[in-house]
């Protein structure tokens, strides 16, 4: 086909077009530079610069993500908005597209696999604010609801805002109920308007999605089909603080408190709970502590990798489906009705429908089923009844009849106990599937409740209808949690016990001390053996020797060394480091000497290390050194040195006549006699290898001096280039090890879906629980366990109405906690002080200092007056960041002393009322003081009379009348007050309620404000002060400058000569004035005239107005009226029907 | 009111100063008991008090309790506030002995450290200022804390009068960089300083021969500084020592020293750090074997990525150091050796997986 031939194009030769086509040609020769010149080289450079910027503009800093390629953990996706629009729909939407199946309930987090690298966790977000926060911090995609026929609600900005001060996920707007809108202009016009304001509160081009009406309770399949595929390809930016700290969202929750524990405190003992979830974040340590947020810190006890409940589809997993193609796809939601089989630690739980359980009282229970939970309620075994009873055996018998042996009475409990058990099953059995199916979270509670399984939770304790047991097939081996003191010095409570045992094993190796030869003892503490036990004494002899013996027991050490298992010897056992480094190693201490002693014992020297002082430096000791007097050990160090051979072929060594020909001024007798040594014969092809790598090296210089500058990589790429070359290191490192070891050197990775078993959880956690609330397992740095102050900057919000007030105390949000503190807010004072302040200032930042939980610097914060809902107001009172973490604060706030003058001298004055004592006054020797007019002056010294009077001096002679005043700094420290809100522990979770405000309690309490008398407001009464007149003595004034002489006078009391002439008028002139009079005095009439008329018209529109005004008044009284009279009627109603409703009760 | 953290419990008064640091840094408070206990002279030394009250100066909100005896000490760590401090130390030990742990905090505080300690500068039991500022501050800004790190000895003091006096500036860093050190290079050069004080300036010179006359065949690039400081800056007592370090190509350091004893010659004295230097050498690595703890403390604080350092077998030290950073920050090394196909190879592998430490102290207002 290829060579097939076609015929070829004859371009015309003439005609219109032969001329055309060639010219056409030859502007299409390259491209037309007119069209791209740049007109100017003014606007070229602006290009320029414009195109650099907008390079810049993409660039972000580069951030190490943790996350590991090949199974990522889950994306959470939670799916947030105000109740009624739709959460719920959209969620079982999602979840059908993605698995096929229809949730008839959607709780807590469900996932399911969206693609070949992707999985998904959904997780519906309630109404509650501290859910919401919760949500905000371990979402990675949060698909906003908005009601599109309502608008905006304040959930929406509170949400935003929660997420801006904790790390922005991303987020995707959701816009419902548009079929609600039927005008197609209003529509658009919504839409428009929404999508504005949703671009300014998140960023220019966000994301909006349009879901329409509601189809078979879901949303249209194309739109969530579309709303998926942009789910897919979202990118995710790691987040600061979750990129530095392991966290899980919780999917699954078991309480393995042991029934019997449960029974006896009736449900009030700290339980043991297991959680379940994929890990995120940072690898989690073994030993890391976590918070709850909603329950508080938590220790773990243990964590347990787990079998991948919803694995990523590889290879091997989509052959098998295609087999099964219409099997349902892969979902996981063990708090929804979903996943009938579940892997754990070291069984497996089935969940079949149908079950039993003893909270239902309201079912009618079969005479069976009572007497099974009548022996459930039995508190005390048979064999405590008896013996509690006052049976006599005869009725003359003087004593009760006892129970006989202890063993005996064993057995019957057991027997009575087996009965027990084995009839409450055969009850279950009659009774399931009658029952109504209820979640199986709940199931598990109640059935903690109701059988007791003995201590260990692994037992058997299936026979319940709903789940049944069995071995395992599939779970991991258990990493079993690293005992902390494993490695450390063996301690135990008293010193003798333990330094004995440990003397004892020591010992036994050795010989008994009277028969300590010097090679053991050199052994013992000598860290560089010495090999010439025998002979310390130097002599010629050991000399010639030297070198062999030294190359032997290096080699012989060397032998040794190998054969340590380093790790092992320092993390896995409790020799000390000495026998370690010694080689004397004794694995364990066992204790099967101690059986053989006798009882006393000789106290032995007990540390045998215990005289050395905490030297860094080794002793050096002249003998062992003396090795280095011979040649050949000298020698052998040669390669170690860069003029040495290389001992591998390396490309950097530099040959050593290279290195004498550069270093020529270093050049003496020793290296000469270097040069001198018999260089090894080298064969050919090692020279050419060596040629090969010469030249390499050299052309590597050549292009680094002269190739392309733009090649090599820029500051960005160097830095990303280095993150990645450190992530593939810290990948290959732990490639090899098993996992066990694994998780114990570098934790357990995120991705994998752990099993995280804590003890001591408060009970109402489990007993309150509600899958609706997120269980989030955040993850502490070591830090972030301490407390301290923590001074932040924080700016109240400005859509919260009231202003915040020192010592009020407020909800943080932070790091992973919510907790109540009370903050002090203060502001830098020219850098002198930190000043305390009263209210937040508005529309600025301030410093605030409170006690809490130390979280990292730089983190990010909300705060909150109240989390209830009841409030229509924004919530988010302010917002902030760490700034400073410290264990005492240095805030200040002003304190002014006051005093008045008792007795004035010239520049002096004695000041009483300011102090109390002398000794006060010793304090405040030479403080600045200063009087109301504004002289200052300082304080001397106390007086004797007046208790606390003293002796200052000012810049000029203060009056009597003056107030004098110190103004001073009290320093003042936040009140040391840290209230974890445990909404989680709550049975109604959105009431948490804290610290109450002074005014709320005052209100509560209908106490009255406390009024000082003296702080009323009232109008101050100042009589107007006078001045005598200056005067001066005329002698005085004679002698004066005339500068100095007082200049004013009396006033004028001579008329002026223009006022005492007489005016004589030409007679035209008196013409013309009077005119003007005439004219003027018409003017003044008129305008006389005009305003009365115009006031005469003001009133009867006022008039009028004013009758309108009764009209309307009457109108809406009326009105009122009828309103009332409506309003009325119906609260009259109410009651009736209130009191007939309690009279009909009364009446049954 | 709540206290975060278990207490950590150690016995006896060994490797109380790298306990000492550990607890400040993890923030766990830590718990000694039985310190000499046994001893005819129980309880803490003078020395250790003195470093106690340096900790207490460095620190903002640490409280010790000693109990009674002396034998008990339970230290509740503050924040790490540096700043100035100045500090006399007892003549029982010199001034390494309380600048070591001090170098392992220093970058950590809120403040640039700046640190000013009197006493004895150099004797046997600890690392002298010299080898602090040519060889301990070297390995320290391997991990990224270079800017402003200085070492000044204004004053020498020898023992047993002291009357030295150093100045110690350390910058603050957020979070130091992981460490990927597995070359260990080929020497390329040796460098020293034979200080003498209150004793004939000739003293250092016939060190730097004595030493050379070992130290020249392997290598031409040895220079040796004689320091002789005089009149006031020399201390109260007489004394001279030679420190040396030998430098790789990938700026691996090794070093030794000797100290002046009653009666010994400066040519004993360099003969003695000259060997030393060779055995240190010998034992290889990327790390000298007194760094390891240093060196060693500074990976595991890393930030959550494998950090790698090719070093010699630990030392007793280091082998209490690796279980005690284990009981304090969880942390396990994985120690391998070095070159797994040659069966004589003594030096081995140390990685870890850093804790991600963050400088909390650091202050952003």
């Amino acid at each position: 086909m290829e060579n097939q031939t076609h015929k070829a194009h004859r371009p015309a030769q003439s005609g219109s077009k032969a001329g055309k086509k060639g010219k056409g040609k030859q502007n299409q020769s390259g491209f037309n530079e007119k069209a791209f010149a740049p007109k100017s080289g003014r606007r070229a450079d602006r290009q320029g610069r414009r195109n650099v910027e907008r390079d810049q503009t993409r660039l972000h800093v580069p951030l190490v993500d943790r996350t590991p390629d090949d199974t990522p953990p889950p994306v959470i996706v939670a799916i947030v908005g105000p109740p009624g629009v739709g959460k719920t729909t959209l969620l079982k939407s999602l979840v059908r597209r993605y698995s096929k199946q229809t949730l008839q309930e959607a709780k807590g987090p469900i996932t399911v696999v969206s693609g070949k690298k992707r999985r998904l966790t959904f997780i519906e977000s309630n109404n509650d604010l501290s859910s919401m926060i919760d949500i905000g911090k371990v979402a990675d995609l949060v698909l906003l609801m908005i009601d599109a026929s309502y608008g905006f609600e304040m959930e929406t900005f509170e949400f935003l805002n929660i997420l801006q001060s904790h790390g922005f996920p991303k987020v995707i707007g959701v816009l419902s109920h548009l079929d609600l809108i039927k005008n197609q202009s209003t529509l658009k016009d919504t839409k428009k308007a929404l999508k504005k304001r949703f671009w300014t509160e998140i960023y220019q081009g966000a994301k909006l999605f349009y879901l329409s009406g509601v189809l078979n309770g879901r949303y249209p399949d194309t739109e969530i089909l579309n709303l998926s595929r942009f789910i897919s390809v979202m990118k995710f930016r790691p987040l600061v603080f979750r990129n530095s700290h392991p966290y899980l969202l919780a999917d699954r929750i078991e309480d393995l408190t042991p029934r019997e524990n449960i029974r006896t405190t009736k449900g009030s003992c700290d339980r043991i709970v297991t959680l379940y979830g994929y890990l995120r974040g940072t690898n989690l340590r073994q030993s890391a502590k976590v918070h709850i947020p909603g329950v508080g810190d938590m220790e773990i006890t243990s964590i347990t990798r787990l079998g991948d409940p919803c694995p990523l589809p590889d290879a091997d997993s989509e052959k098998r489906r295609k087999l099964s193609e219409k099997k349902k796809l892969l979902i996981h939601a063990p708090m929804s009705d979903v996943g009938g089989v579940m892997y754990d630690k070291d069984s497996v739980w089935i969940d079949v429908p149908g079950n039993f359980t003893r909270g239902t009282v309201d079912v009618p229970q079969g005479e069976g089923e009572q007497m099974v939970m009548n022996l459930q309620d039995v508190d005390a075994t048979l064999a405590d009844g008896v013996s509690r009873s006052q049976i006599r055996l005869l009725g003359s018998s003087s004593r009760n009849l006892a129970i006989g042996t202890p063993d005996a009475s064993q057995e019957d409990e057991s027997d009575a106990s087996q009965v027990g058990s084995e009839e409450e099953y055969d009850a279950d059995d009659g009774e399931e599937g009658s029952e109504a199916r209820e979640s199986e979270v709940e199931e598990d509670f109640h059935d903690a409740n109701d059988l007791d399984s003995g201590d260990a939770p692994t037992t058997f304790r299936g026979d319940r209808g709903r789940e049944s047991l069995r071995k395992v097939t599939r779970s991991m081996k258990d990493i079993s949690r690293e005992n902390e003191n494993v490695g450390d010095l063996p301690f135990a409570d008293s010193d003798s016990e333990l330094w004995g045992s440990n003397d004892e094993w020591e010992n036994r190796d050795k010989p008994s001390p009277l028969t300590l030869d010097d090679e053991e003892g050199k052994e013992g503490d000598g860290d560089v053996e010495g090999e010439d036990d025998d002979d310390d004494n130097a002599s010629p002899a050991w000399k010639r020797h030297l070198s062999e013996k030294a190359t032997a027991s290096y080699m012989e050490r060397n032998r040794r060394r190998r054969t340590k298992d380093w790790m092992s010897l320092i993390y896995s056992t409790s020799v000390t480091p000495h026998q370690i480094i010694s080689g004397n190693e004794v694995d364990a201490p066992d204790d099967d000497f101690t059986d053989l002693d006798d009882f006393f014992r000789l106290k032995k020297t007990a540390h045998s290390y215990d005289d050395d002082l905490d030297m860094t430096k080794e002793v050096l000791s002249p003998d062992n050194l003396q090795e280095w007097e011979d040649e050949e050990m000298l020698e052998s160090l040669r390669s170690m040195f860069i003029t040495g051979y290389p001992s591998v072929p390396a490309g950097e060594v530099v040959e050593p006549n290279d290195y004498e020909s550069e270093g020529g001024d270093f050049e003496d007798l020793e290296t000469g006699e270097y040069q001198r040594v018999p260089q090894p014969e080298e064969s050919e092809t090692a020279r050419a290898t060596a040629l090969v790598v010469k030249k390499e090296a050299l052309k590597r210089k050549f292009d680094e001096q002269y190739d392309d500058p733009e090649d090599k990589m820029d500051f960005y790429n160097e830095k990303k280039d280095e993150i990645n070359r450190q992530l593939q290191l810290n990948r290959a490192e732990f490639e090899g090890i098993d996992a066990e070891a694994r998780a114990l050197v570098e934790g357990h990775r995120p991705g994998t879906y752990v099993r995280i078993e804590l003890a001591s959880v408060p009970c109402e956690m489990i007993e309150n629980f509600d899958p609706h609330y997120p269980i989030i397992v955040g993850g502490l740095l070591p830090a972030e366990e301490r407390f301290g102050y923590l001074q932040v900057r924080l700016k109240r919000h400005r859509w919260f109405t009231r202003t915040l007030k020192t010592n009020d105390p407020l909800i943080f949000s932070l790091g992973w906690r919510r907790f109540q503190s009370i903050p002090i807010y203060s502001l830098d004072d020219h850098s002198i002080r930190m000043r305390m302040l009263k209210y937040t200032p508005e529309h600025m930042h301030c410093y605030a200092s409170f006690y809490g939980p130390v979280a990292l610097p730089n983190t990010g914060f909300c705060a909150f007056n109240s989390l209830n809902g009841d409030t229509a107001a924004f919530r988010v009172s302010a917002t902030g960041v760490v700034l400073d973490i410290d264990r005492s604060t240095k805030i200040v706030k002003k304190l002014k002393l006051t005093g008045v003058p008792f007795k004035i001298f010239k520049n002096t004055a004695f000041v009483k009322d300011m102090f109390n004592s002398a000794l006060e006054v010793a304090k405040f020797e030479g403080a600045n003081i200063r009087t109301v007019s504004g002289i200052r002056g300082q304080v001397k010294k106390a007086l004797s009379k007046p208790e606390g009077a003293f002796r200052a001096t000012f810049e000029d002679k203060v009056l009597m009348s003056d107030i004098i005043f110190l103004r001073a700094w009290y320093s003042i420290q936040p009140r040391k007050f840290y209230n974890p809100v445990t909404s989680l522990l709550l049975s109604d979770k959105s009431r948490w309620t804290g610290m109450r405000l002074t005014g709320q309690v005052r209100r509560d309490e209908g106490i009255k404000t406390p009024l000082n008398n003296n702080s009323h407001y009232k109008a101050i009464e100042r009589p107007p002060r006078r001045f005598n007149p200056l005067k001066v003595p005329r002698k005085l004034q004679a002698s004066l400058p005339y500068a100095s002489k007082p200049k004013l006078m009396k006033a004028q009391s001579k008329k002026t000569y223009m006022q005492q002439r007489a005016v004589v008028m030409e007679p035209e002139e008196r013409k013309a004035i009077a005119l003007l009079q005439q004219i003027r005095a018409l003017r003044k009439d008129q305008v006389a005239r005009r305003k009365e008329k115009q006031n005469e018209r003001k009133a009867t529109h006022r008039r009028k107005v004013a009758k309108e005004d009764a009209l309307q008044g009457e109108k809406e009284k009326e009105k009122r009226k009828e309103i009332m009279r409506v309003a009325g009627m119906r609260s009259k109603r109410e009651a009736e029907v209130e009191e007939g409703r309690s009279r009909k009760r009364r009446k049954i | 009111m709540p206290q975060a953290g278990p207490v950590v419990t150690y016995s006896g008064h060994q490797y109380l100063r790298q306990r000492l640091a550990l607890s400040i840094l993890s923030g766990k408070p830590a718990r000694i008991d039985k310190i000499r206990s046994e001893d005819k002279n129980p309880g803490l030394r003078d020395y250790e008090v003195s470093l106690l009250r340096l900790l207490e100066k460095v620190t903002n909100g640490t409280s010790i309790e000693i109990s009674v005896t002396g034998t008990t000490i339970l230290l509740i760590p503050g924040i790490i506030s540096g700043g100035p401090v100045t500090h006399d130390c007892p003549l029982s030990r010199s001034v390494g002995y309380f600048l070591e742990p001090l170098i392992m905090l220093a970058p950590f505080s809120k403040k640039p450290l700046q640190l000013t300690l009197r006493g004895i500068t150099t004797d046997d039991n600890d690392l002298s200022v010299d080898l602090i500022r040519t060889v301990t501050l070297p390995h320290l800004q391997l991990f990224g804390v270079s800017d402003g790190l200085e070492l000044r000895i204004r004053k020498r003091g020898a023992p047993p009068e002291g009357g030295g006096e150093i100045q110690f500036l350390c910058p603050v860093v957020k979070q130091v960089k992981t460490l990927n050190f597995v070359e260990p290079g080929k020497i390329k050069r040796i460098r020293g300083i034979a200080h003498a004080v209150r004793v004939s300036p000739q003293f250092s010179n016939r060190m730097i021969d004595s030493s050379r006359s070992v130290l020249n065949r392997y290598i031409p690039d040895i220079y040796l500084y004689s320091d002789v400081y005089k009149g006031d800056e020399s201390g109260k007592s007489p004394g001279y020592a030679l420190s040396l370090l030998a430098e790789s190509t990938t700026s691996a350091i090794h070093c030794s020293e000797a100290v002046s004893q009653p009666g010994g010659t400066p040519e004993d004295v360099a003969l003695l750090a000259s060997r030393a230097l060779l055995s240190e050498i010998r034992w290889g690595g990327c790390v000298d074997r007194r760094h390891q703890n240093l060196v060693l403390l500074m990976m595991v604080l890393g930030s959550e990525d494998v950090g790698r350092c090719r070093m010699a077998e630990p030392t007793a030290r280091t082998i209490q150091f690796l279980r005690d950073v284990k009981s304090f920050f969880g942390t396990s090394f994985k120690i391998v050796s070095a070159n797994p196909s040659d069966s004589s190879c003594t030096e081995l592998l140390y990685s870890c997986y850093g804790i991600g430490y963050v400088n909390v102290n650091r202050t952003l207002a």
